[in-house]
């Protein structure tokens, strides 16, 4: 199945309201979200979330500059939706962002919302639910913001979409209660069935000799990393996450969960034969790897229809290329000197009920009672105190303008790839694996590359600087939908009085009534208290940590236990003794 | 120094070479002080034979079959023993320790008996084979001839086939040149110990002797009872993770919380061998993530040896069960009633007598299956 430019120029409903600047349009989805039944990899039928009835849901589609006017009705029936814009900045929209618990409440079964934003960033983004462990089971699709003015427009004849993913055939609300579980004491992920391209398998891309095509790649899925590579042709990255690139030419890419990458790749001169071109999970973090698992999935540059299919050929060993080394177009500079430096140290560990969390700083994430956009707004000289937003939400409070640095060490073997919300930061500094913690006084580019998502290396580190521009309430996640269900996530609370002075009283109507239906506050701290907000007594807590030693439980029983030890062996000499008196 | 001494090994081998030489030394003790070599030579002489029999041949058979074992590990290149290695310590653990519970509290009337043992023993040792009989009868006959072989015999390779087991679990990693010394100083120093034990039971007086290492014996029973509880149960973990938990150590996840009664971090003497806390497991059932199915089974075992003893206590003071009437006191009744002369005393006391040596000998009899 061929898919090229022809079919994203339909979008659901194209409403042409009013022209805000040269050729600025007004584009409305009507999203119906529902239960549909699909079997993209050909061996299992199973229900999966789609849009308007039909599953994979449809693309969104847009130029720089226009209006998206997303209307959600969640016709689950079982469950809450939402929708977030992953890689979109939301300047001065922070409450269209997505994530309950943060910037708004979880759409109810039967509810409708609506999400409203202007676009100004050109690039390959993709949308997803960000409700807890929702958008594998198939609420996700890519979203392309197209740019008339993008300095590649005359280096390609044809834009084709291509998204990736890893496959569960079990419905999430059967697999999340598995994982975190004290059956699971490991917090070992589980192992997806099966790796698609473009939601299905054995794609076929058709390409006519010569041309350049640039190829906009999504891995949309929930856990694997996806090693990608085009047999015979090498490609030029242009753009990563959004962020415009100086081309470079590299012959396989290394994409995490919710990255995205452009390519330009050339076909080639003549149409004797097709080219397989593969993506193959990473399976270093699968816990135990079944023999039936097939990582690979082909699809197939078509230059001549006639001719067969040939596999993919075997490779040696994976050798992506390091996004650290890309050069972004614009050759921002290197953020110099920090206003704010925050560090987050992520270990994986128990609590009290037995299950494995994830932990920045010793916090895991638990959503506040009130959203987080919602404390900030009705929190008043207090929102710039974190304690208002709770110890579980993991918050930071970022000043207006302020260059503000994180640094994330990992001590933990995972491969973990970090997103932030509302911003693409610089990568100042990432470490090889196994270095363990940041030290200061590492060489750092002059120009470094920018991106939404980027991976840390197993027992390693990184570096983020980003300009603190775009006042709202900014998430900072691993995207391996495994780890934000067991809490590995930050909050960026980013100049809340001036998010006070443009958003309050600016709620949408269907925001707050999502908040009524689902029985939430929408003013308060993080414990839902209006009248005293540094009183957070009552706010969400994780379980509690596990008992490290003795405790009332074990130090009676191990008394009785010496006791009646005691006891036995003083009956026992005592029917020992009887002979000696009684001769 | 890991290289040549892998110290988890040492431990297995001295802590089941302990258990084992305990008993043996206790059997040879206790034939030292019964028989003696100054009383019944030849009778001492084969009966200590026999214990010595019973260990070679026993030690014997576990070097073949965990020569094979090993062998067999390092053939098919797969620790078969991964999924059943905690049934197996549960069962043999629950079997080694009824058979002490057993044999202990007969160990402790055995001045009574001094006489009575002497006899029977000889006499079995000495009557030769009889055709008569069926083939259970004529397997009493032979168990209770070579009691002395069979005991120290099913000792020796129930210990022996637990350290082989649990050697084969732990030892895969370790280079083979790591063997050899550690199994060596592991089986010498419990010997060594042995010997110390054995050697002090001729001084003291032999009830205080037997008495000490009775209690000791029941202390190592109630621990390898509990810690047999304790490996069914974590069998049972093992199988809800679908792995082996001890390979996340000995933190979260190594243990069930809803069956913990006390957990700590360090002092587990399962792994690498254990050091001193797989002594203190051994001897007290020390465990460092204790449940309530390994506290209460304790505490549990305890309780019936504290009714079992009183019971036989109070039935050795009394005559009788504890809520029941014996024979004397209806006989005494009966020559009451029927005035019919009788040398009541001396006829009670042979009475009283005669029952309590039938009720040991019941108890011993029990023990060793030879009919009456």
């Amino acid at each position: 199945m061929a898919i090229s430019l022809s079919n994203f120029l339909n979008p659901i409903s194209v409403l042409l309201l009013y022209v805000l600047r040269c050729n600025a349009v007004v584009i409305t989805y009507d999203f119906n979200v529902s239960w549909v039944y699909a079997n993209p990899d050909g061996a299992y039928n199973r229900p999966v979330i789609g849009i308007n009835g039909q599953w994979p849901v449809p693309p969104i589609t847009a130029t720089k500059g226009d209006r998206i006017i997303v209307n959600v009705n969640n016709q689950l029936g079982n469950e809450t939706t939402s929708l977030h814009f992953h890689g979109l900045f939301m300047n001065g929209t922070s409450h269209m962002d997505g994530p309950p618990g943060v910037t708004q409440c979880e759409i109810a079964p039967g509810k409708s919302f609506t999400y409203n934003f202007t676009v100004e960033q050109p690039g390959t983004y993709w949308y997803h639910s960000h409700t807890r462990g929702q958008y594998p089971d198939g609420l996700r699709g890519p979203l392309i913001i197209h740019d008339p003015d993008s300095p590649y427009k005359d280096l390609y004849d044809e834009e084709v979409v291509l998204t990736f993913s890893d496959w569960y055939h079990d419905l999430m609300h059967t697999l999340l209660p598995k994982f975190i579980s004290l059956t699971n004491p490991t917090g070992a992920e589980p192992v997806p069935k099966a790796s698609l391209i473009n939601d299905t398998q054995n794609v076929k891309v058709f390409v006519q000799p010569g041309k350049t095509y640039l190829f906009r790649m999504v891995n949309m899925g929930a856990f694997a990393g996806q090693y990608l590579w085009f047999e015979g042709h090498t490609m030029q990255i242009v753009e990563v996450d959004g962020i415009y690139t100086f081309p470079e030419e590299v012959n396989m890419i290394y994409i995490t969960a919710a990255q995205r990458y452009s390519v330009l790749v050339t076909a080639k001169n003549h149409s004797e034969s097709n080219s397989p071109f593969v993506t193959s999970m990473d399976q270093d973090l699968f816990d135990k790897v079944p023999k039936s698992l097939n990582p690979n999935v082909t699809g197939w540059l078509i230059y001549d229809d006639s001719k067969p299919l040939p596999p993919a050929a075997m490779i040696e060993n994976f050798d992506p290329f390091d996004d650290f080394n890309l050069i972004p177009h614009d050759l921002e500079p290197l953020y110099d000197h920090v206003d704010y430096a925050l560090t987050l140290d992520l270990k994986m560990g128990n609590l009290g009920d037995g299950a494995n969390y994830a932990f920045f700083n010793n916090i895991t994430y638990v959503p506040p009672k009130v959203p987080t956009l919602y404390t900030a707004l009705s929190t008043g000289g207090n929102a710039t105190n974190a304690v208002v937003y709770g110890e579980n939400t993991n918050s930071f409070v970022l000043n207006k303008g302020d260059i503000v640095q994180i640094i994330l060490n990992s001590a933990d073997s995972g491969k973990h790839p970090f997103h932030l919300h509302g911003h693409a930061f610089q990568v100042a500094v990432r470490s090889e694996a196994d270095e363990g913690p940041y030290v200061t006084d590492i060489a750092m580019p002059p120009t470094p590359m920018r991106r939404d998502t980027i991976m840390v290396n197993p027992n390693g580190n990184f570096v983020l600087r980003f300009r603190a521009d775009n006042p709202g309430i900014w998430l900072f996640h691993c995207h391996i939908e495994w780890h934000v269900a067991s809490g590995l996530i930050a909050t960026m609370v980013e100049a809340p009085l001036t998010l006070q002075q443009t958003l309050s009283g600016k709620i949408p109507a269907d925001h707050l009534s999502a908040c009524h239906d689902t029985n939430t506050p929408t003013a308060g701290n993080a414990a839902g208290n209006t009248i005293n907000v540094l009183d957070l007594a009552g706010a969400p807590r994780p379980p509690p940590p596990l008992p490290t030693g003795f405790t009332a439980r074990g130090i009676v029983a191990l008394v009785f236990s010496v006791i009646s030890a005691f006891a036995g062996l003083a009956v026992i000499a005592w029917y020992g003794a009887a002979p000696l008196g009684a001769v | 120094m890991v290289q040549v001494f892998a110290v988890p090994v040492f431990f297995i081998c001295f802590r089941e070479c302990l258990e084992t030489s305990i008993i043996v030394s206790v059997l040879l003790a206790f034939l030292k002080q019964t028989l003696g070599p100054e009383r019944d030579a030849a009778v001492y002489k084969k009966l200590v034979k026999q214990v010595w029999w019973g260990v070679i041949l026993g030690l014997l058979i576990c070097v073949i079959i965990g020569g094979g074992m090993i062998g067999a590990f390092y053939g098919v290149g797969k620790n078969t023993f991964n999924g059943t290695e905690d049934i197996w310590e549960g069962i043999f653990g629950i079997i080694a320790a009824s058979i002490i519970s057993l044999m202990g509290a007969a160990l402790l009337r055995v001045s009574k008996l001094q006489d009575k043992w002497r006899v029977k023993l000889a006499k079995s040792l000495e009557t030769s084979d009889q055709a008569r009989g069926n083939a259970r009868g004529r397997f009493k006959k032979w168990a209770e001839k070579y009691a002395m072989f069979l005991l120290p015999f099913i000792t020796v390779l129930r210990e022996g086939l637990e350290a082989v087991i649990f050697i084969g679990g732990v030892g895969l990693g370790m280079p083979a040149t790591a063997f050899p010394l550690a199994v060596f100083c592991g089986l010498g120093a419990g010997c060594l110990v042995g010997y110390f034990i054995y050697r002090g039971g001729n001084r003291a007086s032999l009830q205080l002797f037997l008495i000490i290492s009775t209690c000791f014996l029941y202390l190592v029973a109630a621990g390898l009872f509990s810690r047999a509880v304790w490996f069914l149960e974590n069998n049972k973990w093992n199988h809800i993770v679908g792995g082996d938990a001890s390979e996340v150590g000995s933190g979260a996840g190594s243990y069930d919380i809803r069956q913990s009664v006390w957990h700590v971090n360090c002092c587990n003497p399962q792994l690498g061998g254990g050091g001193g806390w797989g002594i203190f497991n051994s001897l007290f059932g020390w465990t460092n993530s204790a449940t309530y199915g390994s506290v209460l089974s304790y505490n549990l075992y305890w309780l019936s040896v504290i009714i079992a003893f009183a019971v036989m206590g109070y039935k050795e003071k009394k005559g009788s069960w504890p809520f029941r009437k014996t024979k004397q006191v209806v006989e005494e009744q009966g020559s009451e009633l029927g005035c019919q002369p009788s040398g009541d005393i001396t006829g009670d006391s042979r009475e009283i007598k005669k029952d309590e040596s039938e009720v040991i000998s019941t108890n011993i009899r029990e023990i060793l299956e030879i009919p009456e």
